[in-house]
């Protein structure tokens, strides 16, 4: 098991500096390390889920260091157990499907073998985390996925909006992560080691000061709101489009924004234990869920739909851990799995659509699903499961998702029925919002040039420029491979609860699943009301002139210059002058005091210039001198 | 007899070039000094794996005796001292400054390693003294005479400006010595801990005052930073390079070996000051690094930051802060040194290192310095699996786990400081790094990338930089079984 959790980790890691390494050789050997190295992360993740998970507490330890202090242990283990295997496998297929995407998609641009190596090296952070069995191995993983991020969001970086959405994007999720290495910091102090076991012993046992518990865990809640994109951190991940298509999938499907939901999935029994940051959860990713749900609708560009997508849906997969601390760790888990396959299908679906209609407005897109069967189909199933529609495996997920919920709920637990609410309206606006996105990209021809779409084209011309202007004639194969892929994960992957890996806590409760497939049916039939029959986008004519404002998150962005850019530059500037004008020229004071005493004395020695009252000065201090030598004791 | 070798091999041949190679052509002494530093860093490497030592009588009188000696504090910080001459001086077979003969510029690079390897052996207070102060002439003459060739009086300030600074510290530190050895009757490093224990507590508050302070204008500790800037700035780029891989840690591990772990008490005392200092230094260069507009000053107060980190850390007095330190210590010596070598680099092609002129971006033209600007960056951030992370996180560690109240809240401040780093990592990234795209026939006449000694200099940096990163376990455990030996942690 050791040796495989090792393969999955060294492949895609090493796979990144041979493509830097191999970048002169053009395209072809980066593109086969890479979709190799992709291969071999998945078949090791294949070959431990075959073998079975490692019983608890037997871990493989990856390295161990030395101890640092009186107590504090750094193991360095990774963990081999039922739901570690299951992410790992899901992690590992999307990410060979990004770099088999990648070699289509961006087989024009001449850093191809950059982004290759670059999606290794984010590939072997998220295994690490999703593997890790230590707190510091977690937050190496953490950090090294947010500058992988930033360099893949602005791989196109000869446009100034890609260069500053990753500045966007590396500063807000550190920003948050102050408070994650913090909280690793305060977890690891009073446990004396970083190892899970270890951490979750020490703070789980009663008598422990449970304020400091809170601190610990609402501080790391911190880190993964800005690594998921939650509010208050959520508007960097809408602007992270302005990267390539294949590492927004990445990116969104399986890595970066999940990764904080199976962070506290292993460490939900502190979360169980603390009701403040349980509350501080529940309350960002309920507001989050459905105001992510309500933008989404209302986007002008149809990638950008789906970014707010991915923002609701990872509130999704935080909620049961809000609601329920360890018992909704499983759905939780269960949901980033199911969540990886789906939106991983949908974002290599838009890339391939945005080809065709050369950019992803949703004007751009009308009716270019049409264009290949397949697309058309892996790209419904994807709306489908996105909708949570019943078998889809995201419809399985997030049914187990609100069934913890709600029998939380049921408990009288009030961030649960907070939680449960917000799940509820958020399956309405999810279904109208995949709804629409069906819509669009299935519009009859007829429908492409209504004047209401121009109107929406003035407002946002398309956002995500890509570097190839020729649409394609076809789906290419290494295109059809991936979809394929991705449709059977979406289609069946929710078999994976017969292998009892995941323990989503007890079966579906089907008045439950009665009751959300009825408000799916009233978010899908509102869409399909509003678009009266295909000829108008329904976002068009429920947010019509608004949409810029939608568009611009509710221009939280100017919040953030505001709150947070703006004062810290005033202060900086400030101190700059302080620096400046007090504390050099209060060192240099004494430099120049010397200085003029020196001139001073020079002057004194000078016979031209007859010696001033300085001399009685002079006199003065050697008398004092004197006296002071002669009275010494 | 390895360590004696060390130390005298680069001074005698350093004094020397400066007396006596003037007649030498640049060839020439870019090979003696390559040949030098080659040979000091075998003999270096030998004396560290034979943990060999010298001792013998010197001034009797003042319990001083002529005593090298290399333990696990040192040996990592002599082996940065001998590469990174050696990098220097690979740098320099291609790259030579105006203003002076190249035997002087060569020959003051290696008076300072000569003295360097002095300090960073020396088991002698007054020896560590002297060597010192060995290193500051050949210092001040490598930012005076060979500095920025444009503006002459930022070169006399930024000279003048470092020889008052360090000689203002050095006295204190002189005084503090000397208190010691008065009160003690010995000067011998391993000796004066247990013989200061004995003093009372005002002479050892004394002793710990003058020592801390004198060496914290060399580290440099806000608010005694200013000379730093300055000095970084119009050095030539190996001098740049020195004055941060090297003379910085001079001071930290002055630090270190004198009042912390030989007037631990007098320490104790002032050590909420230090810490209070150095976190106020993490937010104070941090915060000045995201408006400075020349890419060189930005550079050194963002070394201001670091060294907060490290000051941060020997406050707390625990062996995970002084491993902490240590840990920061090299992995600062690497970083900065890498990024002075390609910002170097790139104001030698620039002229100027000023960020408010629009330059074509470096990702575009000149790929080579582009990696190795973000490497660096990267690493300058803390970003884990680099070497900058692991003296950071470990100094939040030690800070926030020793307990107190005030060094609980300088974590906290200290965390944020590393948001600070990312913040203007990422602003010179954006202003050098990235860029429009730029027509062909301009990539041409933007002129060379990195040559081949640059880019061996960077990619050797690079590659430590990485190794520091994902193994830290051999330079912990060095410093651990060090710090056990001196009777610190477990």
């Amino acid at each position: 098991m050791k040796a495989l959790l090792w393969v999955a980790i060294l492949a895609p890691a090493l796979a990144s500096p041979l493509c830097l390494a191999l970048a002169r050789r053009g395209r072809m050997p980066a593109a086969l390390v890479a979709v190799g190295s992709g291969v071999i992360a998945l078949g090791a993740s294949v070959v431990a889920l075959l073998h079975g998970p490692v019983a608890a507490g037997a871990d493989a330890t990856v390295g161990t260091m030395p101890p640092l202090d009186a107590g504090l242990r750094i193991p360095l283990r990774l963990d081999g157990s039922g739901p570690v295997l299951v992410v790992l496998g899901a992690v590992t297929l999307v990410s060979l499907c990004v770099q088999l995407y990648a070699t289509s998609y961006l087989r024009t641009d001449d850093r191809y073998p950059v982004f290759a190596g670059t999606v290794g090296l984010f590939t072997a952070a998220m295994i690490l985390v999703v593997t890790s069995s230590d707190l510091i191995l977690t937050l190496v993983g953490w950090e090294v996925m947010g500058w992988c991020s930033y360099l893949l969001i602005g791989h196109w970086s000869r446009k100034e909006s890609a260069r500053r959405a990753s500045q966007k994007a590396f500063l807000v999720t550190r920003f948050a992560d102050i408070g994650f290495v913090l909280g690793v910091v305060l977890l690891a102090t009073g446990a004396r080691s970083t190892a899970y076991g270890d951490v979750l012993s020490h703070w789980g046992a009663p008598g422990v000061n449970g304020t400091l518990r809170a601190a610990a865990v609402i501080l790391l809640i911190l880190g993964v709101l800005g690594k998921s994109a939650q509010i208050p951190f959520q508007d960097w991940l809408p602007d992270a489009m302005e990267g390539p298509t294949p590492a927004s999938a990445l990116i969104h499907a399986a890595t970066m924004v999940a990764a904080g939901t199976f962070v506290l999935a292993r460490l939900s029994p502190l979360l169980g234990e603390s009701t403040a940051a349980r509350a501080v959860l529940g309350i960002s990713v309920s507001s989050t869920m459905i105001l992510s749900g309500v933008l989404a609708f209302g986007q002008s560009d149809i990638k950008r739909l789906l970014a707010y997508s991915t923002v609701s849906q990872v509130a999704i997969m935080l909620s049961p851990l809000a609601a329920a601390g360890v018992a909704g760790s499983g759905p939780a888990s269960f949901h980033l799995y199911a969540h990886a396959f789906f939106k991983a299908l949908l974002f290599l679906g838009i890339g391939w659509l945005g080809l065709v209609g050369g950019g992803t407005a949703a004007t751009a897109l009308r009716g270019t699903a049409r264009k290949s069967a397949l697309v058309q189909v892996s790209f419904g199933f994807g709306l489908l499961a996105l909708a949570g529609l019943p078998f889809v495996v995201g419809g399985l997920s997030k049914e187990h998702v609100v069934g913890v919920a709600f029998d939380a709920a049921r408990e009288g637990d009030w961030v649960a029925i907070v939680v449960l609410v917000a799940l509820l309206v958020t399956v309405v606006l999810t279904a109208a919002y995949s709804t629409r996105a069906w819509l669009v990209v299935m519009a009859p021809d007829s429908g492409r040039h209504g004047p209401e779409n121009e109107q929406v084209v003035a407002l946002e011309p398309a956002t995500t420029g890509d570097d190839h202007h020729a649409p394609p004639s076809g789906v290419d194969p290494a295109v059809a491979v991936t979809l394929v892929l991705l449709l059977i994960g979406t289609v069946f992957g929710g078999l994976v609860l017969l292998t009892k890996l995941l323990d989503v806590n007890g079966a579906i409760d089907w008045a439950l699943t009665g009751v959300t497939v009825v408000l799916i049916i009233i978010g899908a039939l509102a869409a399909w009301l509003l678009s009266s029959g295909w000829s108008v986008d329904p976002a068009v004519r429920l947010v019509g002139p608004r949409m810029p404002l939608f568009d611009r998150g509710l221009g939280v962005d100017g919040l953030y210059l505001a709150v947070v850019a703006v004062p810290v530059l005033a202060l900086a500037k400030l101190v700059r002058t302080v620096d400046d004008h007090v504390v050099d020229a209060t060192a240099l004071t004494g430099a120049r005091s010397i200085d003029w005493l020196g001139r001073r004395g020079d002057d004194i020695h000078r016979p031209e210039r007859p010696a001033t009252g300085l001399v009685w000065v002079l006199a003065a201090a050697v008398l004092i001198g004197a006296l002071g030598v002669l009275t010494w004791h | 007899m390895a360590l004696i070798l060390t130390v005298l091999l680069p001074l005698c041949v350093g004094g020397w070039l400066v007396a006596g190679g003037r007649h030498l052509q640049r060839s020439a002494v870019g090979l003696v000094s390559l040949v030098t530093s080659v040979v000091t860093a075998a003999v270096a490497i030998w004396g560290v794996i034979a943990r060999s030592s010298f001792d013998r009588a010197w001034l009797p009188d003042l319990g001083s005796r002529l005593h090298l000696r290399v333990d696990g504090l040192s040996a990592p910080l002599v082996l940065l001292t001998v590469g990174i001459g050696i990098l220097v001086a690979v740098h320099g077979l291609t790259h030579v400054p105006e203003g002076g003969r190249p035997s002087t510029f060569a020959g003051s690079l290696l008076v300072v390693e000569g003295g360097a390897l002095g300090v960073f052996l020396a088991g002698d207070a007054l020896l560590f003294f002297i060597a010192f102060e060995i290193v500051l002439v050949p210092m001040w003459a490598l930012i005076g005479r060979f500095g920025d060739p444009h503006n002459e009086a930022a070169r006399k300030d930024a000279a003048a400006r470092f020889a008052l600074f360090t000689i203002g510290g050095s006295t204190l530190m002189l005084l503090g010595i000397i208190l010691l050895i008065v009160r003690t009757g010995t000067a011998d490093l391993t000796l004066l801990p247990a013989a200061v224990a004995h003093l009372p507590h005002g002479t050892q508050l004394l002793a710990a005052t003058l020592l801390t302070v004198g060496l914290a204008v060399k580290v440099p500790v806000w608010p005694v930073h200013t000379w730093l800037p300055p000095a970084h700035t119009t050095a030539p780029t190996a001098g740049s390079v020195v004055l941060a891989a090297i003379l910085l840690k001079m001071g930290t591990y002055g630090l270190l070996r004198l009042p912390v772990l030989t007037v631990s008490n007098g320490f104790h005392s002032i050590a909420p000051v230090v810490a209070v200092c150095g976190v106020i230094g993490i937010i104070w260069g941090g915060l000045v690094c995201l408006v400075e507009q020349d890419l060189k000053r930005l550079i050194a107060y963002s070394s201001v930051a670091h060294m907060g980190f490290v000051a941060l850390a020997l406050s707390t007095g625990t062996a995970a802060g002084f491993r902490a330190a240590a840990y920061g210590n090299v992995a600062h010596g690497v970083v900065a040194a890498m990024l002075f070598f390609i910002v170097g680099g790139l104001k030698e092609r620039w002229g100027n290192a000023d960020l408010a002129t629009a330059r074509a971006a470096l990702r575009e033209t000149w790929p080579r310095f582009g990696f190795a600007l973000i490497l660096g960056l990267a690493a300058s951030l803390g970003l884990p699996g680099l070497a900058g992370f692991w003296g950071e996180f470990l100094s939040v560690y030690a800070a926030w786990s020793s307990g107190t109240t005030l060094l609980r809240w300088c974590a906290v401040i200290a965390a944020i400081g590393t948001a600070l780093a990312a913040a203007y990592a990422l602003r010179v990234a954006r202003l050098v790094w990235v860029g429009d795209a730029v027509p062909v026939e301009r990539v041409a006449a933007a002129g060379r990338d990195a040559d081949r000694s640059e880019m061996f200099v960077l990619a050797v940096l690079g590659v430590v930089t990485v190794l520091l990163g994902i193994i830290p376990a051999p330079l912990l455990t060095v410093t651990g079984d060090a710090l056990r030996a001196l009777g610190v942690g477990s």
